[in-house]
């Protein structure tokens, strides 16, 4: 499939907590090998004739690029908020499209069911309507005026709520999640996920947060969103086709399933055609 | 066009779902709580789930994603995001052809073929998945024994082995794969069965071995 | 008599702890150290607790554990009044027993050795690692069928030991390596009776038995 579209977003190739001077990753991107190497301050990444990559350091991620012009990089603004605490969450490899992991992230009713007791619980398994956009003038998708009945929505949660979610698409690989934040309801807490695809069936997923939470230990932090991330890994692993469908006679959605809709329509719009299949074939 | 053995009937209770390869294409195979037979394309409609994940409730099949319900034709009947809605008919699964002989679950992709004729009151013995052709399967089972001399032939796919007989039943799964369930005839004790069990052990080692040797 | 785990969530060896201590109804308190991304299981601190760098680690007072299997004795010793996930008086199956122990610790290092391959990149020798996952699961799938022709079901007996929680976790998560268990016939129905039994609890990679939940509408 074209990389037309793909070489020139950035894309998370590492996470800097865990790169020292020497070291040096083999990785992959968009069907390319890549080196990653450290420190984690000044990193550096290598395509695979050696010859080096552009390189940026955001959200305690290493981002590159392999096309001749790169986008600029989506901002998180909660990133530059100093109550926060930054946790991100490692890599964890999915054998799927990298399209399917982003859309999976967005979609709120299989909660019940693969996020059992957590994120939902059976019976409260209605979607309520909500509201999806493309916002032209960022191009980005967004979805508003969510609410999902949660046994657990975070760590901080001492007992069930109805938690708001908004959920913004800035790059056809990373998506972004905004939700109530059971210490500070006037706040959101944010959680992402930066996709790295290795190729159009297999991509490496980093999940990330910025949360407002001063009581909680940081293991657990880290736990409950691997845990969440995880469960889903087991779905992904079994959609198919592998790649995910644009042309919508492939997949029957539900009014529930808006945000997928639009994201498609998003996707095939701007040409984002990696880890998608074009045809009903 | 035929049908394929895919199971032997013990191993699917009353409300348990299966997966299924049949001449290439991916299956779900699933018991309703009555103990009814069904064989669907291993494909939710909705977001490509693979149903053979889904749960059993009632005499419905609900995919594990979404929890979307079928019911034993295939046509949806419960989505949890929308309690309220009646599901289009278009939203159905592809449905193929289950049945069960002689204690052995066959499928076929359309209506006519029907199983062999199946020897009566034989037992289920078990099921192994062998990295190795159909071929190479049946050339081991005449090669093999256990403390004693290779299984006799006496008739296609009848192999006597320990004075007993054990018929096996082949599902061919690709080149180098074959799914094989076997069934011994009555009267066999435990301990015969798990005698019978290591020679299907065996039968399978055997068949790998000389897999690998020719590649 | 009150005990502290420290745990990692995606870790099965942590979760054979978690599910024994959940089937036996005891509580303790839970540590969760950033097995990964942090590496935290090698700092200072756990060295000092546990030298070999492993999790899970069982502390109770002053004895500390480190081994899932010793584990898995101590809380049935301690949390099961009816005794029958690791009974002592028979010699036989208390061997038998023992046996699986031995047998849940090269599950970890086949199975769960591939799993942190394909799901966290781990630099290991994942095919040899399958390979090896895939002959333990013959050779459990070959001793589920001994006890299918017998008319029992558990590993060791007829009741369900910690013989069946320690190889439980390894199995069930085979498919996080791309080992499914589509040809292990007796392995899923063994899974399914560990999955329903009263108490159960799932980690990441083993779902739920929706069929069982009783407040679902529908």
């Amino acid at each position: 499939m074209s990389l037309e579209y793909a070489q020139n977003d950035w894309y998370a190739v590492g996470f800097t907590g865990d790169m020292s001077d020497g070291t040096e990753r083999q990785s992959a991107l968009l069907g390319r090998k890549i080196t990653v190497g450290g420190p984690g301050h000044s990193p550096w990444v290598r395509d695979e004739n050696g010859a080096d990559l552009p390189v940026q350091v955001r959200y305690n991620h290493v981002w590159t690029a392999i096309g001749p012009e790169p986008r600029r990089l989506f901002d998180i603004a909660e990133a530059d908020e100093p109550d926060r605490r930054f946790v991100p969450c490692g890599a964890v490899k999915v054998l799927c499209s990298p399209l399917r992991a982003v859309e999976n992230f967005l979609d709120i009713a299989h909660f019940p069911f693969v996020h059992t007791d957590i994120l939902g619980a059976e019976p409260h398994t209605e979607v309520s309507p909500y509201r999806v956009e493309i916002r032209e003038d960022v191009d980005e998708v967004w979805a508003t005026q969510i609410g999902f009945y949660q046994p657990q929505a975070a760590k901080s949660a001492t007992e069930a709520i109805t938690t708001k979610y908004e959920y913004r698409v800035p790059a056809p690989t990373s998506a972004v999640l905004y939700k109530t934040c059971p210490p500070r309801p006037e706040a959101w807490d944010v959680i992402a996920i930066f996709v790295q695809p290795f190729d159009e069936d297999v991509c490496v997923v980093w999940p990330w947060m910025a949360l407002i939470d001063e009581t909680t230990a940081y293991g657990d932090l880290v736990h409950f969103q691997q845990e969440i991330f995880l469960q889903d890994r087991s779905i992904l692993e079994n959609q198919i086709p592998a790649r995910l469908p644009l042309d919508p006679k492939m997949e029957i959605p539900t009014r529930s399933d808006l945000t997928s809709v639009v994201y498609r329509r998003w996707l095939k719009r701007k040409g984002a055609f990696y880890g998608a299949l074009t045809h009903a074939a | 066009m035929t049908t394929y053995p895919v199971g032997l009937a013990r191993d699917l209770p009353n409300g348990r779902v299966m997966r299924a390869g049949v001449d290439g294409v991916d299956m779900v195979v699933w018991r309703d709580s009555r103990g009814t037979l069904a064989a669907w394309g291993n494909r939710c409609p909705h977001r490509g789930m693979r149903l053979s994940h889904g749960f059993v409730r009632g005499d419905r099949l609900a995919c594990l994603y979404h929890g979307w319900q079928y019911d034993a034709s295939g046509q949806c009947r419960y989505i949890p995001a929308h309690p309220d809605l009646n599901p289009p008919e278009s939203i159905r699964t592809v449905s193929y052809h289950a049945a069960e002989t002689g204690g052995v679950i066959w499928v076929s992709l359309s209506e006519g073929p029907e199983p062999p004729e199946m020897p009566a009151d034989f037992e289920p013995l078990r099921t192994v998945f062998v990295t190795a052709s159909e071929a190479a399967v049946t050339a081991a089972a005449s090669r093999t024994g256990l403390e004693g001399p290779p299984a006799k032939e006496t008739a296609p796919g009848v192999f006597d082995i320990a004075r007993r007989r054990i018929i096996l039943f082949c599902n061919p799964a690709g080149p180098e794969r074959t799914e094989v369930h076997s069934l011994i005839e009555p009267g066999a004790s435990s301990e015969e069965k798990r005698l019978a069990s290591r020679w299907c052990e065996a039968v399978r080692r055997t068949a790998e071995a000389s897999e690998r040797a020719a590649a | 008599m009150n005990f502290t785990l420290y745990n990692y969530v995606l870790s099965g060896n942590c979760y054979k702890i978690r599910l024994m201590a959940a089937l036996l109804g005891a509580k303790y308190e839970n540590v969760a150290v950033d097995f990964y991304p942090g590496y935290e299981h090698r700092s200072d601190k756990m060295l000092a607790l546990n030298p070999a760098g492993t999790l899970p680690v069982l502390q109770a007072g002053s004895l500390v554990l480190t081994e899932t299997q010793a584990m898995l004795t101590w809380l049935a010793k301690n949390f099961d009044p009816t005794d029958s996930w690791f009974p002592t008086q028979d010699p036989e199956r208390l061997a038998e027993i023992v046996e699986w122990l031995g047998f849940s610790n090269r599950l970890t290092q086949s199975a769960g050795i591939a799993r942190l391959h394909d799901m966290l990149n781990w630099p290991v020798d994942g095919d040899a690692a399958k390979t090896a996952a895939i002959h333990d699961l013959r050779a459990i799938e070959l001793r589920l069928m001994d006890r299918v022709f017998e008319g029992g079901l558990w590993l060791a007996g007829d009741t369900p030991t910690i013989a069946d929680i320690a190889c439980f976790p390894y199995v069930a998560l085979s498919p996080d390596a791309g080992i499914e268990h589509d040809g292990y016939p007796a392995i899923r129905n063994w899974l399914y009776a560990v999955r329903a039994l009263p108490g159960f609890i799932t980690m990441p990679g083993i779902h739920y038995l929706h069929e069982l939940n009783e407040s679902a509408s529908a």
